[in-house]
């Protein structure tokens, strides 16, 4: 039975050319992502370009340290220090940042408070060297601050600040050090794959309404197993054409790049992304993750949409929902008054799967003493939500109209 | 085996479509005869258990049918009218996917298939897509659909629609040959095709059997109520206009 349902799948043309489209794009992204890549080259005074210019951000990220001592951290902020240059300034731009690259922007980050949108530079000029540059101990400090500051929506619970500190302070230090540049774009990679999500709507919109658009529903529904196999066997080839059409669309994205540039980086500690991140995994690690939340709300997009397709007669209108759920919610602004608006704003599926965000944002969600983290919720929800459509799919569909 | 019909109605909202509906049904032939909006298919639908019976009840042999779920759907046969085939399905595998979703194994279902299709004159075509066919094709592929499973009752919406007269009368014929050994609804407006094949035939008017019987009993009816002298000349066309012309609307 499941043989016909992908057939039913794979000979629609619409199906057929998102299909298609969906690759292309994603092979550009990735074609762009890794040509366009420049490193100046003090030594020659040029730009490199392409995997050239990975390997060379590379070497110079292993040349500067292993680990981020605090010893080391300090003797960079003074050096920085000892130019005595506004920041963000075009010269210091020249004569500080670029020769530090990478570790210029992850220092100065680290330093800079949480919840700014943007890296303050000139955060490094103001470090106080008296007693060494304190890197860790700030780290700590600067989460707490962030977790006591008073917000407009509401402030962290004390069981929630008790919560993100014992993670923090849980985080494995000293931070090692290397080349990221290669794992930042595989990160960024698989947070793209989010735009095959379209196709998976595309696809998925008409498994039930097609169904009655064509009149074969009646046909189908006095079948001896019309209103339980078929509705099981729709449902699965619905879930693995998910699963395998963005597993596909991932290696389509990671393996050019590990075949040209390798996964330099990928044992690294996500923490080199954002130094405030409380959990002890590493980038590698991180990309996995996004995947897996890429594919878990996917599974659960094409569930919910399954029920669209089992309750509209119209394929157009599933469509439209599905399209609607990816892209209205990217819009919804966050609210200065309602921390429970912005709780659930965080959980719709562009906000929640990007790990590396989701990771350094410090929502949680209290209930009393108890303390989700977001991405504990994300997975919470998203199964329940799955659940629900599953069992509310074959009722839908078998609901006589 | 007895399929009966109890005070079977339907109600869209205002609209009665079926009102109040009795009947027993038991091996043989049994014609719907009714203008458009006579409430033919949505009868047939709730014997098919495809839409939902406002009040009364469907029972086969004492069980009601929504009960019984897959077991009564197990010896169902069902040709909906201008209902949707795959265009990128060849006819056998068609055939093969609906033989899956009656419960047929499949080697059974391949040899079931190749007989049908002999059977309804589409051997040649049992590899062609259906996209291909033309609307009589695809009509004898739905019969032969509706009988994969060995139905012990076969309920056809418009069987002959579509069909040219020589396929008709072949179909007409293979119809009353099924209807031996189990219980066949059929519903047509083509008024010939229910006096040659039907046992039974029910009258359908604004969701009520108006008149029902043997041909015979129609017949005798007819003339009685309509004062027709002329017994030699009936047929059922003249029993259908009468029942349906504009002044008894």
């Amino acid at each position: 039975m499941m043989r016909y349902e992908w057939k039913k799948i794979f000979e629609r043309r619409l199906n057929v050319i998102a299909m298609v489209l969906g690759y292309l794009l994603m092979g550009i992204v990735v074609y762009s992502y890794i040509s366009q890549e420049q490193f100046y080259d003090a030594a020659t005074d040029s730009y490199a370009e392409g995997p050239e210019a990975y390997r060379m951000e590379l070497e110079m990220a292993q040349g500067q340290t292993d680990v981020i001592t605090e010893e080391y951290v300090t003797e960079l902020i003074r050096d920085i220090q000892n130019f005595g240059m506004d920041l963000e300034s075009d010269e210091a731009y020249t004569e500080v940042i670029r020769p530090l690259d990478d570790m210029f922007y992850f220092v100065a980050k680290s330093y800079t408070d949480m919840g700014e949108p943007y890296t303050d530079q000139n955060a490094l000029n103001k470090v106080d060297l008296k007693n060494g540059a304190r890197f860790y101990e700030q780290r700590i400090e600067k989460i707490m601050h962030f977790l006591n500051m008073d917000f407009s929506y509401g402030n962290y619970s004390e069981a929630e600040k008790t919560y993100w500190i014992s993670m923090a302070k849980r985080t494995n230090i000293p931070f090692r050090w290397g080349g990221k540049a290669v794992m930042s774009i595989v990160g960024e990679l698989t947070f793209v794959e989010l735009y095959l999500w379209f196709v998976v709507v595309i696809c998925v919109s008409s498994v039930f309404s097609s169904e009655y658009e064509s009149g074969a529903a009646y046909l189908l529904l006095t079948t001896k197993y019309g209103k339980d196999r078929l509705v099981r066997s729709k449902i699965e080839v619905s879930v693995l054409f998910t699963i395998g059409y963005l597993t596909v669309g991932a290696l389509i994205a990671i393996v050019p790049t590990i075949l040209i540039l390798g996964l330099p980086g990928a044992d690294l500690p996500v923490q080199l992304w954002d130094s405030v991140i409380p959990y002890n995994i590493t980038i590698g690690q991180t990309c996995l993750g996004t995947f897996g939340l890429i594919l878990l709300i996917g599974v659960t997009i094409a569930l919910v949409l399954l029920c669209c397709s089992a309750g509209f007669r119209s394929s157009m209108t599933a469509l439209v929902i599905g399209v609607a759920v990816i892209i209205a919610p990217m819009f919804f602004p966050m609210s200065k008054e309602s921390g429970l608006w912005n709780h659930i704003n965080y959980l719709f599926p562009g906000r929640a799967c990007n790990l590396k965000e989701v990771m350094s944002s410090y929502v949680s969600y209290a209930f009393g003493n108890v303390v989700i983290s977001y991405v504990e919720m994300i997975v919470i929800v998203y199964m329940v939500v799955s659940v629900a459509a599953l069992m509310l799919i074959r009722r839908v569909f078998v609901r006589v109209k | 085996m007895e399929l009966i019909l109890d005070r079977v109605t339907k109600q869209y909202k205002n609209k009665i479509a079926v009102d109040r509906l009795s009947a027993s049904l038991k091996e043989g032939v049994y014609g719907l005869l009714g203008a458009n909006g006579a409430g033919k298919t949505t009868l047939m639908r709730m014997i098919c258990g495809i839409a939902e019976i406002s009040s009364g009840e469907i029972c086969l042999d004492s069980e009601d049918i929504g009960t019984m779920g897959g077991n009564y759907r197990d010896l169902l046969g069902y040709l909906p009218q201008d209902f949707g085939y795959y265009p990128n399905f060849t006819a056998m595998e068609f055939m093969l996917y609906i033989a899956s979703l009656k419960g047929l194994n499949r080697s059974y279902a391949k040899e079931r298939s190749k007989f049908l299709l002999q059977k309804v004159g589409l051997t040649g075509e049992m590899r062609h897509k259906i996209k291909t066919f033309s609307g009589g094709m695809r009509q004898r592929l739905g019969i032969a659909q509706a009988l994969l499973n060995d139905p012990k009752i076969l309920v056809l919406d418009e069987p002959t629609a579509g069909l040219d007269p020589k396929e008709r009368v072949r179909f007409r014929d293979m119809i009353a040959e099924l209807g031996k050994d189990r219980i066949v609804i059929l519903s047509t407006h083509i008024v010939s095709d229910v006096e040659e094949i039907a046992d039974w035939i029910f009258l359908m008017k604004q969701g009520q059997f108006i008149a029902q019987g043997t041909l015979m009993d129609l017949k005798e009816h007819y003339l009685e109520v309509a004062g027709d002298k002329e017994p030699e000349k009936f047929n059922l066309e003249k029993l259908y206009l009468f029942y349906f012309s504009e002044e008894r609307v």
